[in-house]
C-alpha cells in the first residue's frame, strides 16, 4: 500500500509528550493539560483555551531514579512517568488532571508534586475520586469531583471559561475527532483493510497526544485518504486479530504484533479507540456536566470497575469488537505489576476461551516492548495456530 | 434489659440439613487419600525419624540438665521464680511445633496452664454446640486441620511474658479464639457440604473480608461472617504454611506472582474450591486496596447464585464532597440486605452496639495514652490481633468484648501504677511498626522484645479512625459509619494520599517517641512500595531509624521468618553495635513450623 502522507510527521509527533503541535498550542495561549486515564473525561481538559494531552514517555530509557522512589516491583508506566517527569519532561504542563484510580499512577502524580517536577507557578494535580460502580448517586459523586478538582481549579487559576457552552464546544470538537477516527477504525473491518494495524494506533494516539484542533485538518485528510487507498492485492498478514487489556502507548507493540503475520483489527485498551473514540450524545435538556461524565463512566472499560455488570460488560465488549471486525484471534494483554489487569486478565481470558469460544493469548508486558524476542516468539506461535485453526476448519467445512 | 446473648443461640439451634449420601463419598475419598498415604509412606524413614526425635529429645534433656546444673544458687532460685531465658532452644530445625512450652517460673507456669486449660474449655464447649458439621468440614478442607494448632499459636505470641502482662495477653487470645471458634462453628453448620442449615444460611450475610462488622449491628436478626476470614486471612496468621496451596493454584491459572497474596489467596480459594457455600448474600468491598478490588470478581464468579452487593466507598476520604455518594451505598447496602433476607434495619440495635464500640474505642485510646510513657505495658502481638479482629472487626457486636476490654484495663493500670515491664528487664528500644506486617509473622514483634529488647509500641494498623461514633441521630450515624469505613484498617493510610501515611509517620514518631521504626516492606504491596524513596529520603531529614524489613505477607517462601529475624540481627549488630539479649534466638530454624 502508499505510505500515509502524514505517517511520518504523525510518528513524529508521538516521540515527544510537547511535541511541536503542543508546541505550537501553548505559543498560542493555550493551557496544557496532561491527563493519564480515561476515567478522566478527556473533553474536560479541552475546555475553553485549555487543550489535552494524553501524557506518554516515549523512548524510556532507564527508569533507575523513578524505582528508587517507588521500588521495581511496580507498574513501569507510573515508573516511566515519573522517570520522565524527574527529567523535567512534563515542564511545559499547565496542569495535570489525575484521578485516584490506581495506587501506582496516584503515587507518581504525588511525586510529581513533592519533587516539585514542575515549577510554573499556577501548576495543579486534580485529584480526583472515582467510583468503582455505576450509579445515580456515584454520578453526581463524579460530577462534583469533576467541577471542583478541575473545571473550577482551571477557573480559579487560570480564568479559564468552564460553562455549559464552553463544554458544549469541546464535546463538539471531540465528537468530531472521534467520528473520523471510528470511520477509519472501521475500516478495519473489511476483508482486506486499506488501513493497517499499526497505522491506526499512530493515528488514534495522535489523536490523544495532540491538540484537537490543530491535528483534526490532518485527520481529516488522512481519512480521505484512507477511504481512497488501494490495499495491496496479497494481504501482508496471516491472521486478524484483536488487542485487548490495559495500557499501551507503544507502537513497538502493534509494531511487534504485525512483524509477527498478525492484523490488529480491533483495540479495546487503555489509549485505544475503544473506548475513547465514541461520540457524546448530548441532550439539551439534562446537565451537560452530568451527561459528559456518565458517557465515560459508562463506556469505561477499566477492571477497576467491580459491579456485575461492568465486569460482564468488559468481556461483552471484548467479544463484540473482536467479532464485528472479523478477529481470528484475541492477545489478552496486561502491563507488568498493574494490579488490576493482573486479576482481570486471567479470568478473562479463560472466561473468553471457554464461554465465547475464542483463542487468546494472555501475556504480561512492559512498558516498552522494544524489541522483546519472547514476545516475537509468542506472537509468532499464536498467528501459526490461527493460521492452523483456519486451515482445520477449512478441511472440515470441505 | 434482658442480657443480650452473643452470638444469638437460635444461630447453633438452627436445623441441620446434613446431605450424608455427600458426606459418605467424601468420607470415602479422604479414607482413600488416607489409605494412599498409609501405602506410599516409606515406613522406614518414619522410623528413622522418630528414633531421630527421640534421639533429639535425650540429647535435649541432657543439655538442659546440663544447663540447670551449671547454675548458680542463685541463678536456680531466679530460673525457679522468673523462669527461663533462652528461649531458642524452644525450636527444633524442620518440626512444626516447638519442643515443649516455656518454662515461666512456677506462679506464671501455673496461671500459664490455667489459661491453656480455659482456651481447650472454650474450644471444646464451643464446637460441641454442633459438633458434627465441624468434622465434617475438616474432612472437606484442608483449612480446618490449621486451626488445630491454636494451643502453639497461643504460645508463640507469649513468650516470656510475665506477671501482668501474661494474664492481659491470655485475655486477649481468649476472646480471639472463641471469635474463631464461634465462626468456623457457623461456617460449617451452614455451608452446603457441612451441615447445610438453610435455616442459618438464611440469616447469614457473607462480608467481604476486611469489611467491618458494625452495618450487621442494624440487623440483630443476621449474622455477619467475614467470608475469607477463616479459610485464608486469619489462618494465614496461626499456620504460616496455609496459604501456599492457594497461591499455588490461582498463579497456575495465570494470576502474575507480584500481586499481593491476600487477594491472591482468596482467588486462590475460590480455584481450589476452599470456602464454604452458604449465606443469603456476600457484601462485597472495595477495602482496603486495589487487589482487594479484583478479588471479588473471583467469588461472584464462583458463587454466582450467591446475592452480591459491592460497598464501595470513596479514596479520597477527607474530601466531604464524596460524603454524599457513601452514604448512599450505606443505604444501598442496608437495602440490600433487608431485600435478600426479609430483616429490617433497627436503628435501637445499631445505637446501642455503637455506644459498646464507642467504650471500646475509649479503653482503646487508654492503651495508646499509656503505652506512649516510658513505662508501656500492652504490647506485643496479642494486643494487636484483638485489635483487628475483636475490636475494629466486631465493632461493638460481641458485648462479651467490652468485659474484656475492662478486665484488660484493670490489669493495665495495676501494672503502669506498679511500673512493671511486660518482658521484664528487656525493655531497650522504644519502636514503632509501619506499614503492613506480615501475616505468617504474626508474633514477630514477640521475638523483637524477647531477642534485642525492641519494644512495639504501637503498628500503623492500629491508628485508626478514633472519633466517637454518633449513636441519636440516624442521618449523622451514616455519615460516622461512612468515616469509620474510609478509615479502617490499612485503608485509613493507604488511601487518601501520602499524607496519612508518608507525614503520618512523622507525625506518629513525634507522639510515641520511639528510638527504632521497624518499616516493613511487604515486597507486592504497590500501595506502600511507591513511597520506599520518600520514607528514605525524609526518614534522613526527620533523624528516624528505620529497620527495613521485607517480606510477602502470606507466603513465607519469598521472604522466610528467619531472612526477617536476619535483617533486625544485621541492623542491631552494625548500625546499632549491639549485643541480643537472648543469643539463642538470633539463628533459629522454624520455616517449617506453624
Amino acid at each position: 500500500m502508499k505510505d500515509l502522507k502524514y505517517l511520518i510527521e504523525f510518528e513524529n509527533l508521538l516521540e515527544d509528550a510537547d511535541n511541536a503541535l503542543v508546541r505550537q498550542a501553548q505559543s498560542e495561549g493555550g493551557l496544557a493539560v496532561g491527563y493519564t486515564c480515561y476515567h478522566m473525561p478527556e473533553v474536560l481538559c479541552n475546555v475553553g483555551n485549555c487543550f489535552s494531552v494524553r501524557i506518554r514517555a516515549p523512548r524510556t530509557a532507564s527508569i533507575d531514579i523513578a524505582t528508587y522512589y517507588m521500588s521495581n516491583y511496580t507498574c513501569e508506566y507510573a515508573r516511566s512517568l515519573l522517570e520522565r517527569a524527574i527529567e523535567g519532561g512534563y515542564q511545559f504542563l499547565d496542569a495535570l488532571a489525575g484521578v485516584d484510580a490506581c495506587s501506582a499512577m496516584n503515587r507518581c502524580y504525588e511525586h510529581m508534586e513533592i519533587l516539585n517536577c514542575n515549577t510554573k507557578p499556577n501548576f495543579f494535580v486534580s485529584h480526583c475520586d472515582i467510583p468503582y460502580k455505576v450509579e445515580p448517586y456515584t454520578v453526581e459523586q463524579m460530577r462534583t469531583q469533576m467541577r471542583l478538582h478541575l473545571l473550577d481549579e482551571l477557573t480559579a487559576r487560570y480564568g479559564v471559561d468552564t460553562s455549559d457552552e464552553s463544554l458544549l464546544a469541546a464535546v463538539r470538537e471531540h465528537n468530531e475527532v472521534c467520528r473520523i477516527i471510528t470511520e477509519i477504525g472501521e475500516l478495519r473491518a473489511l476483508p482486506n483493510p486499506p488501513v493497517t494495524g499499526y497505522e491506526f494506533h499512530v493515528l488514534n494516539l495522535v489523536s490523544y497526544c495532540c491538540p484537537k484542533r490543530l491535528i483534526l485538518p490532518k485527520l481529516r485528510e488522512t481519512l480521505e485518504e484512507i477511504k481512497a487507498r488501494e490495499p495491496d492485492e496479497k494481504p501482508r498478514f496471516r491472521a486478524k486479530v484483536a488487542v485487548v487489556g490495559s495500557e499501551i502507548d507503544d507502537l513497538d507493540f502493534t509494531r511487534l504484533l504485525e512483524e509477527a503475520g498478525a492484523l490488529v483489527v480491533a483495540d479495546r485498551y487503555c489509549y485505544g479507540s475503544t473506548p475513547g473514540r465514541e461520540e457524546i450524545v448530548i441532550d439539551e435538556n439534562e446537565d451537560i456536566l452530568t451527561q459528559i461524565v456518565r458517557h465515560y463512566m459508562l463506556t469505561s472499560e477499566c477492571a477497576r470497575y467491580m459491579s456485575e455488570e461492568k465486569v460482564a460488560q468488559r468481556k461483552i465488549t471484548a467479544d463484540r469488537i473482536a467479532r464485528e471486525n472479523g478477529a481470528e484471534g484475541i492477545v489478552y494483554e496486561q502491563m507488568k505489576f498493574c494490579d488490576f489487569w493482573a486479576f482481570e486478565r486471567p479470568l478473562a481470558s479463560h472466561i473468553l476461551h471457554d464461554e465465547y469460544g475464542w483463542p487468546v493469548l494472555s501475556i504480561d508486558r512492559p512498558y516498552n516492548v522494544r524489541n522483546s524476542g519472547q514476545l516475537r516468539t509468542r506472537f509468532q506461535a499464536f498467528v501459526e495456530a490461527l493460521e492452523i485453526k483456519r486451515i482445520h476448519a477449512q478441511e472440515e467445512k470441505q | 434489659m434482658s442480657k443480650i446473648k452473643y452470638p444469638d443461640p437460635k444461630f447453633f439451634h438452627a436445623k441441620d440439613h446434613m446431605n450424608w449420601k455427600l458426606q459418605k463419598e467424601n468420607i470415602k475419598e479422604f479414607g482413600g487419600i488416607v489409605g494412599g498415604m498409609i501405602k506410599e509412606t516409606d515406613w522406614k524413614a518414619v522410623g528413622k525419624a522418630v528414633a531421630g526425635d527421640a534421639k533429639a529429645f535425650g540429647k535435649r534433656a541432657k543439655m538442659e540438665a546440663g544447663l540447670f546444673a551449671g547454675m548458680t544458687n542463685k541463678e536456680r532460685l531466679d530460673w525457679l521464680i522468673n523462669g527461663e531465658k533462652q528461649l531458642g532452644k524452644l525450636y527444633r530445625s524442620g518440626k512444626m511445633a516447638t519442643v515443649r512450652r516455656e518454662w515461666r517460673g512456677l506462679k506464671d507456669t501455673g496461671a500459664d496452664f490455667y489459661e491453656w486449660m480455659r482456651m481447650w474449655g472454650m474450644l471444646l464447649a464451643t464446637f460441641s454446640k454442633d459438633l458434627v458439621p465441624s468434622l465434617n468440614g475438616a474432612l472437606h478442607y484442608r483449612w480446618m486441620i490449621s486451626y488445630f494448632c491454636c494451643h502453639s499459636f497461643m504460645d508463640k505470641n507469649t513468650l516470656g511474658l510475665r506477671g501482668k502482662a501474661l494474664k492481659m495477653h491470655h485475655e486477649l487470645i481468649y476472646a480471639i479464639f472463641r471469635y474463631v471458634a464461634e465462626n468456623l462453628v457457623l461456617l460449617m453448620k451452614g455451608d452446603e457440604k457441612g451441615g447445610n442449615s438453610e435455616e442459618l444460611s438464611k440469616k447469614v450475610v457473607l462480608l467481604d473480608e476486611m469489611t467491618m462488622a458494625q452495618i450487621m449491628a442494624g440487623f440483630p436478626d443476621l449474622i455477619g461472617i467475614p467470608y475469607q476470614l477463616m479459610p485464608v486471612f486469619l489462618l494465614s496468621e496461626i499456620d504460616q504454611l496455609a496459604c501456599m496451596p492457594y497461591i499455588d493454584a490461582v498463579e497456575s491459572y495465570g494470576l502474575p506472582s507480584d500481586t499481593c497474596p491476600v487477594p491472591t489467596s482468596e482467588c486462590g480459594a475460590c480455584v481450589i474450591d476452599a470456602l464454604p457455600h452458604l449465606g443469603a448474600c456476600f457484601i462485597s468491598s472495595s477495602m482496603p486496596c486495589d487487589g482487594s478490588v479484583m478479588a471479588s470478581s473471583y467469588t461472584s464468579r464462583r458463587f454466582q447464585d450467591l446475592p452480591t452487593y459491592h460497598l464501595c466507598f470513596p479514596v479520597r476520604y477527607e474530601d466531604e464532597s464524596s460524603m454524599q455518594a457513601a452514604v448512599a451505598d450505606i443505604k444501598g447496602c442496608i437495602k440490600f440486605i433487608e431485600e435478600q433476607t426479609g430483616a429490617k434495619w433497627n436503628w435501637d440495635a445499631y445505637f446501642a452496639a455503637m455506644k459498646r464500640f464507642n467504650l471500646e474505642t475509649q479503653y482503646e485510646l487508654q492503651k495508646w495514652e499509656v503505652n506512649q510513657t516510658p513505662t508501656p505495658q500492652l504490647i506485643g502481638p496479642c494486643y494487636e490481633l484483638f485489635r483487628k479482629w475483636n475490636y475494629e472487626m466486631d465493632g461493638g457486636l460481641d458485648p462479651r468484648i467490652l468485659k474484656t476490654f475492662n478486665k484488660v484495663d484493670r490489669l493495665m493500670m495495676k501494672a503502669y501504677e506498679n511500673g512493671e515491664e511486660p518482658w521484664r528487664g528487656k525493655m531497650r528500644h522504644r519502636a514503632i511498626v509501619w506499614s503492613v506486617p506480615a501475616h505468617y509473622y504474626a508474633n514477630f514483634s514477640n521475638w523483637l522484645a524477647n531477642c534485642w529488647g525492641i519494644n512495639v509500641l504501637v503498628e500503623m494498623e492500629s491508628l485508626n479512625f478514633t472519633k466517637p461514633l454518633e449513636t441519636e441521630d440516624p442521618e449523622e450515624a451514616l455519615k460516622d459509619m461512612a468515616r469509620l469505613y474510609e478509615r479502617m484498617v490499612m485503608r485509613r493510610h493507604t488511601n487518601g494520599g501520602y499524607d496519612h501515611v508518608l507525614t503520618e509517620l512523622w507525625r506518629q514518631v513525634e507522639i510515641w517517641k520511639p528510638d527504632i521504626v521497624i518499616m516493613y516492606q511487604h515486597v507486592s504491596c504497590k500501595n506502600m512500595s511507591t513511597l520506599n524513596g520518600l520514607f528514605d529520603d525524609q526518614a534522613r531529614e526527620h533523624g528516624v531509624r528505620l529497620i527495613w524489613i521485607e517480606h510477602d505477607l502470606m507466603d513465607p517462601r519469598t521472604v522466610s521468618r528467619k531472612d526477617m529475624r536476619g535483617k533486625v540481627n544485621e541492623y542491631m549488630r552494625t548500625v546499632m553495635r549491639e549485643e541480643p539479649l537472648d543469643p539463642s534466638l538470633v539463628d533459629f530454624e522454624d520455616d517449617a513450623s506453624w
